[in-house]
This record gives C-alpha cells, sequence and structure tokens, in this order.
C-alpha cells in the first residue's frame, strides 16, 4: 500500500488542543470505520446497504465506485449521520457514532460533507459561507481562519461573491473550502463530478487530488465514474449489491478483479464463456492463455467466463485454415486508437483497441489473440 | 419524559428523520387552535339534541338549501364559460393588447363583493344609470336586479378569476408537444381542443371551480346587498336578530358539512389519470396561434368581462367620490377606520406567517401521519366561510376564553384560522424550492437542527414568507363577516365602515373608503396573484408533487 498518509498538514484545527484531523493520531484504527453495517428507508423492504464494512485509515483517499442504486450514498450519509443504522457499527475518529442504538446527530460528528450539487447558502457571501461551520469563534478570528482554505482551493479574492454569481467549478471548490474549514474528522465527497462537464471534470479532479492532499484530510468519495475512482483514490472499493466486493489499491483492484461483477464496474470489458484448460481458456472467440488471480481456483474442464478487455487483445486477418474466424463489423476512429467491434458467431460483441495500419477493415475475417504477452483472467461460472 | 418528549417520540418521519421537539410542539399547538371552531361548533351543536332535526327539516332551511346551491350551481358554470375561453385566448391566440388583457382580466378579483355589489346596484338597478340612458331608447325597465340575477352577475363578475388562474397555469405548464403529437395524428385544432386540451385542463378546471363555489358559499357582502338569502347570509341574520344562537350553529354546521361536500366533490372530478408533465426538462413555450380575423373578437371575449367587472366598478366609485368632494364630503372620518385596517391587517399577517412556519417546515421535510394531519387540520380554514369562524368564536370567547371576547385578538385568532393555508401555502413552496441538502450542508458544519432552522431555512424562505404575509394582510383588509362580528363593539375598519354606509344605501359615502381598499388591498393582490402565476418557468422549476396542485397552492389563490 501506498503511505500517502505522512503528510504536512495545514493547521487550521478549529479547538486548539483537540487534534481530530490526521496529524498526530497514532493509532492504526480507521478514522471511519464500518462494521456489518445495515440501512434501510422505510417503506421499502431491501436494505439500501447491508452487511456494509469498511475501514478507512487516518490520512487515506477511499473511493466507493458502484452503479447508481447500489447504496453508495446511503453509505456516505450514514457515516455522516443523515441515515441511522438498523444494525452494525459506525464509527468516526474511534468513537461510536451509530449503531442499532446509538445515534450521534451529524452536528456532532465533525465530519465534512461536500454535496453532490454543493448546497452552498445561497443567502451568504463565498466568505460567509466558508465560516459557517466556524461558529463560536470571534469573527476577526474567523476571518483570518478562512483565508488559507480560500487560498488552498484558488479562491482568494472571492470571499465577497454570492454563490449565484459562481460558475460551477468554482462552486465546486467553495464546497470543499467550507468542508474542510472546521478542520473535520474526515472528508466526505458525494459525487463531487458529476455536475461538471468532462472537460472541467478532469481539471477538477485533479485539483481536489492536490487540495485534499495537502489538508491532509482523511477522505471518502463517492462515485459512479470507474475514471474518477482509479484516478483520484489510494484505495478503491468496488460496490455490489448493497455491500462492497472488493478493496485495494487501483492498480490491484484493476489488475485482479475479485469477480466478473467487479470487473464489469472497473473497466469496460467483454466476458466471453469458454472451458478452463490448465493455463489456458477455450472460447468461441479462440484460446487464450489465462491468469488466475490470487483468489479464485479453477478445476481443469471448469466452465468459466474470460474477461477480455479492449486493450489487452490484437487482431490479425485470418489466414491459415482450421482456426476461429470471427467479423469485423465496425470501426470507430479515436485517434490514437481505433476500436474494432468483432462479431462472434454466436452474436456476442468484442472490442478490440489497437493502431490501424494494416487493411483490416469492414468485413474483413480476423482472428482474435492476446497482445503480447498478455494474459485472460477467468471466472467460475 | 414531559409531554413533548412524547410527541416527538411517537413522530416518525417518511424517511426516519426526526423533527426537532419544539416544532412538534408549536405545530401541534397551531394546528389544534386551528380545529377549535369547528371543534366548539360540534360540542355547540349536540348539546342540541333533538331540535337538530326540526331545524334542518323546517320549510324554510330547505329552502335557503335550494337557494344556496341554485347560486352555487350558476355561478360556478358561468365563471368557467366565462374564464376557460379568456384563459385560452390570452395564453394561446394572439389578440391584440394580448398583455394588458392578460393581467387586466385577473383584477375583477381585488373589488370585495360588498364593493361590487353596490355599483352594480348603482349601474343596473331599475333606478340606476343604465336605466337611465335606455329611458331615451324606449326601455321602460329593466328586469329587476335583486334576487338570484344580480347575486349571480356580483359572483361571477369577482370569482371568475379563479378559474381563470388556475386554467391559465394549466395551459402554459402543458407540454405542447401532447398537442402537436395529436395534430400530428390528423386531428384539426377544434378536434384537438375538444379531445388532448380540454381533458388536460380538467384538474385546474375542478380547482377553479372548487374556490368559486367555496368562495359563493361564504360570501356574505354580495348578497346580502342583493337580497338574496343563502345560508351564510341567513346564519348572519339569525345571529344578529335573535338572542338564542342555537339555530345559528345548526346552520353553520350544516354550512360545514357543505364545504366538505364541495372538497370531496372536486377530489372525485380529479379521477385515476396522471396531469403531470410525462417528460422533464424545460417547457417549451408553444407557438401562439393565429386566429386571424378573429383576432378582435376575441379581444371583445376577454374585454367584455373586465369592462363589467373592473372598469365600470371603479368608474362609478370615481364618480360617487368626486361628486362628493364637490359637495364637500369629509374624508376625515375615514382616518381612524384605515388606521384600524392596517393595525390588524398587519397584526394578523405576522401572527399567522409564524403560526404557519412550523406547520410548513414539518409538512415539506418531516413528512409523517402527524403532520399530514397538522396540514388537514389547517386546511380547515380553507374550506370554512369567515361566518362560521366567527360565530363559533363567540361561543368560544363567551364560554370559555373570556378575557379574549371583545378584543382584537378574538378577531385576529379567525383571521389566522381562515388564513393559515394561505400563508402555509406560500411557504410551503418556497421550502419545496430549497433544496434539502442545503440544511444537511448546515448540519454537518455543526449546527443542531433547531439552529438550523433559523439560520438556514427561515432566511431562505423569507420571500414566501413575505408573499404569505402579504397575502394575509391584503385578505384581512377585505374580510366583511368576521370582522362584522367579532370586533369589539365601535371598533370600525375600512370594510366595516363601507358596509354601514351601503347597507343603509348610502353607497356614495362609501366611495372614498371602498377606493382606497381596492387601491390599498387590491392592488398588491394582483400583484403577488400575477407574480405566482404568470411566468410558468417558475412553476415548473417547483418540486412536483403527485398531484398537479397540493391544495396548499390551490389556497394560496383563494379568497
Amino acid at each position: 500500500m501506498k503511505m500517502l498518509w505522512r503528510r504536512q498538514k495545514i493547521d487550521i484545527s478549529v479547538q486548539p488542543g483537540v487534534t481530530m484531523g490526521v496529524a498526530g493520531s497514532s493509532t492504526e484504527a480507521g478514522v471511519i470505520e464500518l462494521q456489518g453495517v445495515e440501512c434501510s428507508y422505510p417503506g421499502s423492504d431491501a436494505p439500501a446497504i447491508s452487511e456494509f464494512n469498511l475501514l478507512v485509515k487516518p490520512g487515506e483517499f477511499v473511493s466507493i465506485l458502484g452503479r447508481s442504486g447500489a447504496g453508495k450514498t446511503t453509505a456516505l450519509r450514514v457515516v455522516a449521520g443523515f441515515e441511522r443504522v438498523s444494525s452494525g457499527y459506525v464509527r468516526v475518529g474511534g468513537q461510536l457514532v451509530g449503531s442499532s442504538f446509538v445515534h450521534v446527530p451529524p452536528d456532532q460528528r465533525r465530519i465534512g460533507l461536500v454535496f453532490q450539487d454543493y448546497a452552498l447558502f445561497p443567502h451568504l457571501t463565498v466568505a460567509k459561507n466558508v465560516e459557517f461551520g466556524l461558529k463560536g469563534l470571534p469573527a476577526e478570528e474567523r476571518r483570518v481562519r478562512i483565508a488559507p482554505v480560500l487560498k488552498m482551493v484558488g479562491m482568494s479574492g472571492y470571499e465577497s461573491r454570492y454563490v449565484h454569481e459562481l460558475s460551477g467549478g468554482q462552486q465546486q471548490r467553495v464546497a470543499i473550502a467550507r468542508a474542510l474549514a472546521p478542520d473535520p474528522v474526515a472528508l466526505l465527497l458525494d459525487e463531487p463530478f458529476s455536475n461538471l462537464d468532462r472537460q472541467l471534470r478532469t481539471a477538477l479532479r485533479r485539483d481536489i487530488k492536490r487540495i485534499v492532499r495537502e489538508s491532509g484530510a482523511t477522505t471518502l468519495l463517492v462515485t459512479h465514474d470507474r475514471e474518477e475512482a482509479l484516478a483520484t483514490s489510494d484505495r478503491v472499493a468496488v460496490m455490489g449489491e448493497n455491500s462492497i466486493e472488493q478493496i485495494g489499491t487501483p492498480e490491484d483492484v484493476y489488475q485482479n478483479p475479485a469477480s466478473a461483477a467487479v470487473a464489469k464496474l472497473i473497466g469496460p470489458c467483454e466476458l466471453i464463456p469458454g472451458v478452463f484448460r490448465g493455463g489456458v481458456v477455450v472460447t468461441e472467440a479462440g484460446v487464450f492463455p489465462t491468469r488466475v488471480t490470487t483468489d479464485i481456483h479453477m478445476a481443469d474442464g471448469q466452465q468459466a467466463l474470460a474477461l477480455m478487455r479492449a486493450s489487452e487483445l490484437e487482431i490479425v486477418l485470418a489466414g491459415e485454415e482450421g482456426q476461429r474466424t470471427s467479423t469485423v463489423e465496425m470501426t470507430e476512429f479515436e485517434g490514437e486508437f481505433t476500436e474494432y467491434s468483432i462479431r462472434l458467431d454466436s452474436g456476442t460483441l468484442l472490442r478490440v483497441r489497437r493502431r490501424a495500419a494494416d487493411g483490416i477493415d469492414v468485413g474483413s475475417r480476423v482472428t482474435v489473440h492476446t497482445r503480447g504477452d498478455a494474459k485472460v483472467i477467468v471466472f467460475p461460472v | 419524559m414531559n409531554i413533548s418528549g412524547v410527541i416527538s417520540a411517537g413522530y416518525k418521519s417518511a424517511d426516519g428523520k426526526r423533527p426537532p421537539t419544539l416544532l412538534v410542539v408549536s405545530a401541534s399547538v397551531v394546528a389544534f387552535a386551528a380545529l377549535i371552531p369547528v371543534a366548539y361548533l360540534l360540542i355547540r351543536s349536540i348539546g342540541v339534541g333533538s331540535e337538530w332535526f326540526d331545524i334542518i327539516w323546517r320549510q324554510s332551511t330547505a329552502a335557503v338549501f335550494g337557494r344556496t346551491f341554485l347560486l352555487i350551481a350558476l355561478v360556478t358554470v358561468i365563471s368557467v364559460i366565462v374564464a376557460v375561453p379568456v384563459a385560452w385566448l390570452t395564453v394561446k391566440s394572439d389578440i391584440p393588447l394580448r398583455r394588458v388583457l392578460s393581467v387586466a382580466s385577473v383584477l375583477p378579483l381585488v373589488v370585495p363583493s360588498f364593493v361590487m355589489a353596490t355599483t352594480v346596484i348603482e349601474m343596473y338597478s331599475p333606478k340606476g344609470v343604465l336605466q337611465g340612458w335606455l329611458s331615451g331608447l324606449g326601455v321602460e325597465r329593466l328586469p329587476d336586479i335583486y334576487g338570484l340575477g344580480g347575486a349571480t352577475l356580483v359572483l361571477v363578475l369577482m370569482t371568475y378569476p379563479y378559474v381563470l388562474l388556475t386554467v391559465r397555469g394549466a395551459l402554459r405548464r402543458m407540454d405542447p408537444a401532447l398537442e402537436e403529437a395529436a395534430r400530428a395524428m390528423g386531428y384539426g385544432p377544434v378536434h384537438t381542443f375538444r379531445s388532448v386540451t380540454l381533458p388536460m385542463l380538467r384538474p385546474a378546471i375542478a380547482g377553479g371551480s372548487l374556490l368559486v363555489a367555496l368562495y359563493t358559499l361564504s360570501d356574505f357582502g354580495g348578497v346580502a346587498l342583493l337580497r338574496y338569502q343563502t345560508f351564510t347570509s341567513t346564519i348572519m341574520i339569525q345571529y344578529q336578530s335573535s338572542i338564542d344562537r342555537t339555530l345559528a350553529a345548526v346552520l353553520s354546521l350544516i354550512l360545514v358539512a357543505i364545504a366538505v361536500l364541495l372538497l370531496l366533490g372536486e377530489g372525485f372530478t380529479r379521477g385515476r389519470g396522471a396531469y403531470h408533465r410525462s417528460t422533464v426538462g424545460a417547457v417549451r413555450v408553444s407557438r401562439r396561434i393565429n386566429i386571424g380575423r378573429w383576432r378582435w373578437a376575441g379581444a371583445a371575449v376577454v374585454g367584455v368581462p373586465v369592462l363589467i367587472g373592473l372598469v365600470i366598478p371603479v368608474a362609478v366609485l370615481i364618480h360617487w367620490l368626486v361628486r362628493g368632494l364637490l359637495n364637500d364630503q369629509q374624508l376625515l372620518p375615514l382616518l381612524i377606520p384605515a388606521r384600524n385596517s392596517l393595525y390588524i391587517s398587519l397584526l394578523a399577517a405576522v401572527t399567522t406567517v409564524l403560526a404557519s412556519l412550523p406547520i410548513a417546515i414539518l409538512s415539506v421535510r418531516f413528512q409523517s401521519r402527524l403532520s399530514r394531519f397538522f396540514e388537514r387540520a389547517i386546511y380547515i380554514g380553507f374550506g370554512l366561510p369567515g361566518v362560521v369562524v366567527a360565530l363559533s368564536l363567540v361561543f368560544f370567547g363567551i364560554n370559555v376564553a373570556r378575557p379574549l371576547y371583545q378584543s382584537i385578538w378574538m378577531l385576529i385568532f379567525a383571521f389566522v384560522v381562515l388564513f393559515l393555508p394561505a400563508s402555509v401555502g406560500a411557504l410551503r413552496s418556497s421550502l419545496l424550492q430549497l433544496n434539502p441538502r442545503v440544511e444537511e450542508a448546515a448540519q454537518s458544519l455543526g449546527r443542531s437542527q433547531w439552529r438550523v432552522i433559523f439560520s438556514v431555512t427561515v432566511p431562505l424562505v423569507m420571500p414566501g414568507a413575505l408573499a404569505g404575509g402579504a397575502m394575509v394582510f391584503l385578505l384581512t383588509m377585505k374580510e366583511l363577516p368576521a370582522t362584522l362580528i367579532l370586533s369589539p363593539i365601535g371598533y370600525r375598519t375600512l370594510s366595516s365602515s363601507i358596509w354601514s354606509a351601503a347597507s343603509e344605501a348610502f353607497f356614495a359615502k362609501t366611495a372614498a373608503a371602498a377606493l382606497l381598499l381596492v387601491l390599498v388591498a387590491g392592488v398588491p393582490t394582483a400583484y403577488l396573484t400575477l407574480r405566482g402565476h404568470s411566468d410558468g418557468v417558475d412553476e415548473s422549476d417547483r418540486v412536483d408533487e403527485s398531484d398537479s396542485q397540493s391544495p396548499a397552492e390551490t389556497a394560496e389563490v383563494a379568497q
């Protein structure tokens, strides 16, 4: 695991003597800890999350990746205290804040929350928004304290603006500043980029990663965008139906997905059926060398699903007799690469991503291979 | 555990959130206060025992029943017939002066019924202005204005705007694609209107009709001046003329029952279809239809009700005023009633808005069975005629709340009960526009729910609170029956001064007061009503509830 959490921290703690942030936290206990949590909304039978386990260590940046409706926002709201849990334990900063019999209200949890739609106070200026969580301090001191935070998010000079006078990206920055100003135990980000257009999204993603590192805040981000999860976080938690299926570093989860469902969530791919035969998988697209991931042990002759990623495949024009061939149905030129859609005889569509150079065109008969020494991952059916 | 603790512990909102205890307690107080008039009326009438049936079956009661229903039916039907074409013409067609006419067509709403009645009598009575003009043409005698005809005319003129407003709102919100789809499938314009537009307007027409019917049921000033006896005026006469007020109480209860029936009937017409837009996204403004050589005829259709309902009454008032001033009539005696009117209206507005805050916040933010009960409880004022509320509070004052009786606080209490729905409606729509995440953000920044209400919710719903307060202010200024019954002896307001002069047929004396009332109360009412309903974008931005319009929003337009 990367050691990202020994970082310099800007001192903006509100109550001197109470260090709730990262710095000085010596225990290995998590800043956010969910244990077997179940939470359901009244009126619906199925719980939104159940058997939910997650541990976020001090200074870590963890993303929860899941489809919409998987319950990821519920998990975030459970941590923040807006939803009560029906079983399990929620701990924040080592303190039990939620269980079937304990519920600490959101205002006493010291959690910084950045909402999907920012939820800035429209009746207050930028400065007043950021000061909002610093109640109890004299006005002068609040002003002093918000300056470094606004500077960190690159919004110095906008103090007296109102929210509606800012662009979406700027509102986003103010929302983060507001959440960070009271020096929260942890920062929670709910789909923070979903309201922004694509270009701005990438730029802001980088910015937020930098800001969060600078502040040293322990961060939990919720998203349905795999790029976002992979690019920003130290660890990615992939959600299946209402609980976490796999958690690990982005590289690890991408390379070794624990299940077909995780693989589908973590990157574009096709899963095609085949039979496992000691080191290879035999499919209708061809025979591919396999890489058995650490968790999966397959028996010879077992039915399997082969994970096909466009960047790990290669196609060549069919030449020799006796090999399985498929048809190129469509090509999409994307600049650096061309994406080929290959129609297998069963009707399944495979995608192959490669530089277009040779004469492979729509209608060509081709054979599919793995690129270089790439191996495919297989899952038991 | 104290009582408040028990109340809030039993409070389970639909999304599992628990509201601050103090909020639930204050909402309960308001809701139960709003229920006092009906509850007390029930107690009072049950005490009557078997006399009940005698009163109900008495011949005269049946006759009043029949007259009331006849008037309601006539006024409602004619209002719809007048309002729907006006709505269509001002929204969808290209009539000349469309904008001006569009605003003016709502304005008859601002003329209080007793003022409208005096001007109608002046114009169309057997000795009226019109007769004077027509006798030159050989018309000997106009049909008698007193009775059903005159009452219908007055009420239609001042209530057709209710239907107009709701139908216009529906026309604006309606997705033009629906009509276009019908046209594309080969329906002609008339056929399209009949088979697509009109059915889509059904809930709006029903909602507007409900307001018309309820208003007609509760009106006192207009029908009394035109000598048409309805339930409300019978109750008023009973109250004023006899010492035994049991009859008035029983009749009031019947009046409540009729109002409830009307409310239920409206719910019934909605049926099971859905009427809201089927797609999300911005409302596309449909193109206005070119009605060609019918343009001026269209303008006339819109213009005639404006002429009769607004231009002529105001002209008559100005005429009286000028004549009075030329005859050295004093305006000074108006000062005290005007001051009193302003004072009680302001008081009523502030009290009502404060009372509606907890109800509105609970019903929007912490929905539960209890919050729905609170909301229903305050809608009572919406269906309840002012005369009933006032009468019940008289009994209540004499028997229970002696110190309040004959004080202006009893009057304020009546106004709060009557106008809570309007104020809650305005606050609700403000709250619905406020993203709940904003309040959650405040809470996650370390403020308790109770403090969040004051530091975030209240400042942000201020526009709604102001609109609601203004509405209550204006409604209070124009109110007549409750003012007459509950004002302390000798306490005169603008409306009661106009009434006392008018009921003795000194119409001309009322001109200054009436004009003042129309200007002070009417013009802002018009502004508020138009602001709330004119731009369709604003409306459609609201968080849509499953019903096309909540009763509170309907109530906002009412009275």
